[in-house]
This record gives structure tokens, sequence and C-alpha cells, in this order.
């Protein structure tokens, strides 16, 4: 009796150490944390605060994240005007819900330095039906260029964002609208990703709103369709294997208001814009790069000062080095980087443009996170052509968390 | 101790060359004498700071919602003046009509605004009438030009040539807006502009704004609209569109902005000295005046080496524009200042544009342009040997 009451407890204390074992950090937890997700049958209010699906049922399938993003600076211009400052440029705080097996949201929140700008810069919902065709609708990420869908401090391994992502399009560019996206298989590895939607497009602030001339991220934030008449915007790309990809993309629409109480007032003016991206990797230096043309159907008598064609690019190269140098971070790493960057305002005039050379280095003490050290040496030309040389000492930190 | 001691020079060598490097890799500041864009000597720090801010302002431009327009002709003082100096023939203003017809105000005189915003109509170049081109001009020294005083210039008018030189100077007599402080309804010499037709630079700056860029201000409280065509769209900005402030510092800085120093005495250029005086040249281009009083401390009682006598001088018919303006008859202009021709390509990407309307690309050909009251000079000048042309040149191109 003793014996068989001895193999019961020895079989038991072994039952619940190998499921300790197995269970691991959750039977920790479980432990430790005695909540639960709101079950109630009847909530207090139905619908209100405490009656959400993401308590009462989605659960642990909505999560909360972001990243941040702080920076020294040092500039000078033609060797006179300085600048000494730090800056809290970024705070983004993402979330994303899988709702069901069919449905997602995402969004992403970002506060810019230091709360003196703070945008919704993404939130969509996600149904899909299939992988080849995914609706969504909200405030979408505009597929101009590859940086444009893809530019967190983290991602990107420059302290600033090229200038045709900023300065020409204006990165972040969102856009309320609705549309698709999907993928296909091409061939081996290969794929063809596609997204399509029809948006608010630009307003005319891009040459009402800008003393600079035209600017087309002047006319974002188009929240109430300025004209009643959509415009497109898409990117199609195409992926030999992971570490290639070539994209194309076009946003095209009408920017102004031609109908005031159903009279024509003007007739529908365009923005054009059509962008190139590429990426890929060959022998462990990242190449990655855009260029980007933007036709805008000026008004006739602001021509002259008011730019009908504008251009922009950039080229990336990055080369990781030094893995595992750091012994108290196994799976840190260095990276060289150069970028050479261009954006020429009114390709009619050989003037009032931008040009700069970038490189420097990073250090990522894990993938998510990266110390970037940079140096910027550029040129800006005014209308008349008169160039003014500057440089950035940039040291800036990002991490996702 | 040896080895410290050898490899000091080294070291210091290197800490300068690497000093130098990081100097022009960090972008290396343009010699303030060849800039046009510098205040004058002399100011108090609270001088300095009205600059600062006036500097920003002058550069600053405008965008339709801001009020610019309806009817414009740039955005910036600054889209105009490049680095302060001279223009380019794209910023090339048209002015029509004169005193005697209202200068076509119903034909959208005095100036013409070749741009509107959407919903207004720019103004055209109506047919038919005299039409004078007018290239902007330099700003910087405008303050001590303002400073002279008018004893200084009628003492170098003789409207009359009683010395039977072939020079007949004169004033141009206007009478200054009601808004100027404390010449209201006062006759005074013009000084300003290409047949000096204002005399004072409130007035110059206002009118700039107005005319311009559309941009109205407590003298100009009301938009410049198109004057035939009536369905021609204001602007929505409230008016004034600027605060006396702004105009105020922009007034301020134009009046402490420096003319640059002339360059080195060449063996050249002081041959050249000479032979511009044997010419001729100095009756008209005066070398120097002297400033008098003026609000600001700097410029009073200076030296100013503008190389111009501010008076109004017949120029021959072929650089005539047949439209009068104040006083001033069609082949009449004011003696344009010399003082910055040493960098007047500078900011024009090594082009140079002179007169009126920038159709001269050389000093050379300006001269040849040169008639009327100037016709003896340039005989002169034609006369020189082309070793003597070229100091006269290198003398007029130091200044």
């Amino acid at each position: 009796m003793s014996g068989t009451r001895t193999a019961i407890r020895s079989l038991c204390t072994t039952s619940i150490l190998t499921a300790l074992c197995v269970l691991g950090a959750p039977a920790h937890a479980q432990a430790t944390d005695t909540t639960r997700a709101d079950t109630v049958a009847r909530p207090f209010v139905r619908g209100g605060v405490y009656d959400k699906p993401f308590l009462t049922r989605i659960g642990g399938r909505s999560v909360i994240g972001g990243y941040a993003e702080a920076q020294a600076r040092y500039e000078r211009v033609d060797g006179r005007r300085e600048q000494l400052g730090f800056e809290a440029r970024r705070f983004n705080l993402f979330a994303n819900a899988r709702v069901s097996d069919f449905v997602r949201l995402g969004a992403e929140l970002e506060v810019e330095d230091g709360g003196r700008e703070i945008s919704l810069e993404f939130a969509a919902i996600d149904v899909r039906v299939h992988a080849a065709f995914t609706l969504r609708t909200g405030m979408l990420l505009s597929p101009v260029g590859r940086f444009n869908l893809a530019h967190d401090s983290p991602l990107n391994e420059f302290t600033d964002r090229p200038l045709v992502s900023t300065q020409l399009l204006g990165v972040a560019l969102s856009e309320p609208g609705i549309g698709a996206f999907g993928q296909f298989r091409a061939g081996g590895g290969g794929r063809l990703t596609y997204e399509a939607y029809a948006t608010n497009g630009f307003h005319d602030g891009l040459i009402l709103d800008s003393p600079d001339g035209t600017r087309v991220p002047r006319g974002a934030d188009n929240f109430e369709d300025n004209n009643t008449t959509p415009s497109f915007v898409g990117r199609v790309a195409w992926s030999a294997g992971p570490a290639w990809e070539l994209g194309i993309s076009t946003h095209v629409g009408p920017y102004n208001t031609s109908r005031v109480d159903g009279a024509w007032i003007d007739r529908s003016r365009q923005v054009h814009i059509w962008a190139l991206d590429a990426e890929g990797t060959l022998g462990g230096i990242t190449a990655s790069g855009e260029a980007a043309i933007v036709d805008v159907d000026v008004p006739e008598a602001m021509r002259g000062v008011f730019a009908t064609r504008q251009s922009g690019a950039f080229v990336d190269l990055v080369r990781p080095f030094g893995r595992g140098w750091v012994r108290t971070m196994p799976g840190s790493a260095f990276a060289f980087k150069a970028r050479w960057d261009l954006v020429d305002f009114d390709r009619a005039l050989a003037g009032d443009s931008r040009q700069q050379f970038s490189a420097g280095v990073n250090f990522r003490p894990t993938q998510d996170t990266v110390l970037k050290l940079d140096f910027v040496r550029g040129r800006a030309r005014d209308r008349f052509n008169n160039a003014a040389d500057h440089a950035f000492a940039l040291f800036s930190i990002a991490t996702y968390f | 101790m040896k080895f410290a001691r050898s490899i000091r020079p080294y070291s210091c060598a290197l800490l300068l060359v690497t000093a130098g490097a990081c100097g022009a890799l960090l972008t290396e500041a343009t010699p303030d004498a060849d800039l046009l864009d510098v205040p004058l000597d002399g100011l108090s720090s609270t001088d300095l700071a009205a600059f600062a801010r006036g500097d920003a302002e002058f550069s600053r431009p405008f965008s339709v919602r801001e009020g610019l327009g309806p009817i414009f002709n740039d955005l910036s003082c600054a889209a105009c003046h490049s680095g302060d100096g001279r223009g380019r023939p794209e910023n090339v203003l048209t002015r029509i009509g004169t005193p005697a017809d209202g200068f076509l105000a119903s034909l959208g005189g005095p100036q013409i605004q070749s741009r509107a915003i959407p919903g207004a109509s720019p103004e055209v170049v109506p047919v038919g009438v005299t039409l004078s081109l007018r290239l902007p001009p330099p700003v910087f020294g405008v303050g001590l030009i303002e400073a002279v005083p008018e004893a200084a210039l009628l003492a170098l008018a003789d409207s009359a040539d009683t010395n039977r030189d072939g020079i007949s100077g004169r004033p141009n007599w206007v009478v200054p807006a009601a808004y100027v402080p404390g010449l209201s309804g006062a006759r005074r010499i013009g000084r300003f502009g290409r047949k000096g037709q204002t005399a004072t630079l409130l007035e110059q700056t206002v009118d700039a704004y107005h005319q311009d860029m559309g941009i109205t201000t407590e003298q100009h409280p009301n938009d410049n609209l198109h004057p035939n065509d009536p369905a021609s769209a204001s602007d929505r900005a409230n008016d004034p569109e600027i605060p006396s402030a702004t105009v105020a510092a922009v007034v301020a800085y134009l009046r402490m902005l420096a003319p640059p120093a002339p360059g080195p005495e060449t063996p050249d250029a002081v041959r050249g000295r000479a032979l511009f005086t044997q010419a001729g040249c100095s009756a008209c281009h005066v070398p120097t005046l002297t400033s008098g009083d003026a609000p600001i401390p700097a410029l009073r009682g200076r030296t100013v080496t503008l190389y111009s006598d501010l008076l109004l001088h017949d120029m021959g018919p072929r650089l005539a524009d047949a439209r009068p303006d104040g006083s001033a008859t069609g082949t009449e202009w004011k003696t344009p200042p010399l003082w910055g021709l040493r960098l007047m390509t500078r900011f024009l990407n090594g082009q140079a544009f002179l007169l009126h309307d920038g159709r001269a690309r050389s000093i050379a050909e300006a001269i040849d342009w040169h008639g009327g009251e100037a016709d003896r000079a340039r005989t002169h000048w034609l006369g020189l040997s082309p070793a003597d042309q070229r100091a006269l040149l290198a003398f007029v191109g130091s200044r």
C-alpha cells in the first residue's frame, strides 16, 4: 500500500515537473497573473467602454508597439549660419488587431518634435479574401515609391529621410481611401505584388499654401476631397527573391477645386507622380533607391514662379560589418553607409535644386535598435542658381518597442 | 621625451591640416567683402538685431493664402534682387503710361503684373502703348543714398549747363506720399528708381510690396486688382497683409545694407581712374558724396563712394524709353551708382546685366550705349587705345 502511494506520489511529481517544463513561462505567468478577459454575459452598458471586442473576444490578438527616435544635429550653411540642437524627433505608436482570420486592423499614430505635430499616419482595415486580393480602407499609406511604405526610423539606415521622399513627395504621405492589395507567385521564388487605391488625392495647397513655388507635400492632408473626384494611387512590384525588388508606382488625380455649387470656376488640374524604386543585395552590399517625377498642371498665370515639372532621386548603399565585435552584445553589428540625394524643384530652371551626399556608420546592438552617425555635405541652388553649401553632422538613436 | 619633442611639430601640422580640412568639410564662409547683404560698420547691437529681422522679411516669400496677389510679379523681395544685387532679364518689370495719362491705370499701369493667383487674370501689356522695361536694381547702400543731403545734390546740378561742359544734371523733384512721416506735401529730390522717381525708402518698399507681390500694407491697404476684369478674384487674406512693423523692418534692413568696398588698386585700375576723370565720366558718376543726418547713427557723416550724382541726365535717343516719370523726361535717366560693379556677376551665374533694362552684358557695352549728355565721354572712350580702354574698364569694374 505504502509502495503504491509512493509510486503515485512519484508519478504526480514527475507529471507536474513535466508539465512545468513543457508549459514554461505560461505556467509561471498563470501563477502570477490572475486577470482574465472580460467575459460578462450582460455588460453594464452594451457596447460601452468595457464591452469592446478587444476586451471580450479578440483578447491577445490586439497588440501595441511603436518606435522612438531622438537625435543631435549640428548644421552649418555657407560657413555662417550654424545650428546645434537636440530633437525628440518621433514617438510613433503602432496598434494592430487581428479581428478574425479575415479581418485585420493596423494603425500608426505619429508624435513629432515633442508633440508639436500629432497625426494619424496610418489606420486601415484589411479584409482578406485571398492572398491575391485584400480589401483595404481607412487612412492609407500611399504606395508612391517604396520608401513611403517602409520609412520607420529604426529601419532607415540614415538619420534624415531622402530628399525625394521628404521634399518632393512628402513622406509620410497618407490619404483617406479605399482599394486592394495582393500578391501572386511569379516563377521560382519570385512574386508580384500590387497595391491600388482610390484616394482623396492632393488639394490646391500645393500651390496656394506654398511660398516657395510648387511643393506637393503642401497639398497633402486632403481629408475632405476638395474636388469630389478621386485620385488613383498604385504600385506594382516584382521580386525575384527576398533580397531583390523592383517597383513602379503612380499617383494621379486632380488637385484643384474646379466647380463651386455646380458652376465651373476652373478646369480640372492634375498632379501626376511617377516613381521607380529598387532594392537588392550583392556582395554583402545592400543597394536601394528611388526616382520620382512630378508633373503639376499649374495655372498659366502662375507659371514661371510655380514649377510644372519636378524630379528627384536617391541611392543608398549599406555594408554591414563587425557582427559580434562587441562581446557583451553578441547579436550586434556595424554598417557603413552612403547616400546620394538629389531633388530638382523646377526642371525648367538651372537652379532651384538641392543635392547632397551622406556617409556614416551605424551600430545595431540588436536588429531593432540603431545608433546612427551621419555626415551630410550638399549644395542647394536658389532660383537664380546661386549656390549655398551645407554640412550636417548628425547622431541619432532609434528603436522599435 | 626626445621622441615626443620630435613629433610635436608634425602633430601641430596635422592638427592644423585637420582643422583646415574640417572647416572646408563643414562649408566655408564667403568673405564679407564678396557679399552684397552685409550690414554697415558701426551698427549697434540693437541695429544689428533689427537688421537680422529685416533680412528675414526681405527674404520671406509669400504664398497665395498669405496674401500673394491677386496679381503679382514675384514671390518675395529677394526673388528679384539676387543676393541683394540686381535682377536678371527674367525679373524685368514692365512699366507703362506717363504722369500725363495717369500712368494708364485703366490698362494696368504703372506696372504690368504678368502673374495672377487662381481665379484672377494676369495683366497683359496693352497694344500700342509706350513701355519701359526696368531691371531690379541692387539694394545695397541705399541708406547712405537716402542720407545724402539735398543741398549736396543741388550743388552738383547744372540744369542750364552754365559751365558749358555738355552736362546738365538736374534733380527729379517729386512729392512724397502723404504717409511718409514729416514729408507730407513737401517737394523732395527723388533718388530711388531708374529715373529717381521716388524720394524715400519707405515709399519704395511699400510700392514694391503692393506692385511686385500684391501684398497690402497699412500704406496701401487695398489689393491691387486687375483694372479690366471685374470678375477677377481678390485674394482671401485679410488686409493689410503685413503689419507696419514688417515694413519698418525691411526699410531698416535696406538702410543698413553696406555697399561693397572697392577692389584692390591695381596699376591698371589706378591708370583707369585718371582716364575716367579725363574722359569726363566723373562729371555725372561723381566719385564721392557725404551723408548728412540720418535716423541711424552709423549712416551719419560717412563718405559715400557711389559714383553717381543722383541727378537726371539726357542719355540720348538710343537709351530713351519715351516714358516721363515725375519730372524726368522720356530721354532722361538718373545716373546709376557704379559701386558694387566688382561683384556685378557674383550672384547672376557669372553674367552681367547692365543699364535700366539689362541690355548691356558688359561695362564696355554699357558705355557704348551712352549718348546725349554722355556723348562727349563716349567719344573720348572710343578714342582711347585698347590698353587705355582696358585700364578704364579695370577701374570701373573694380568699384
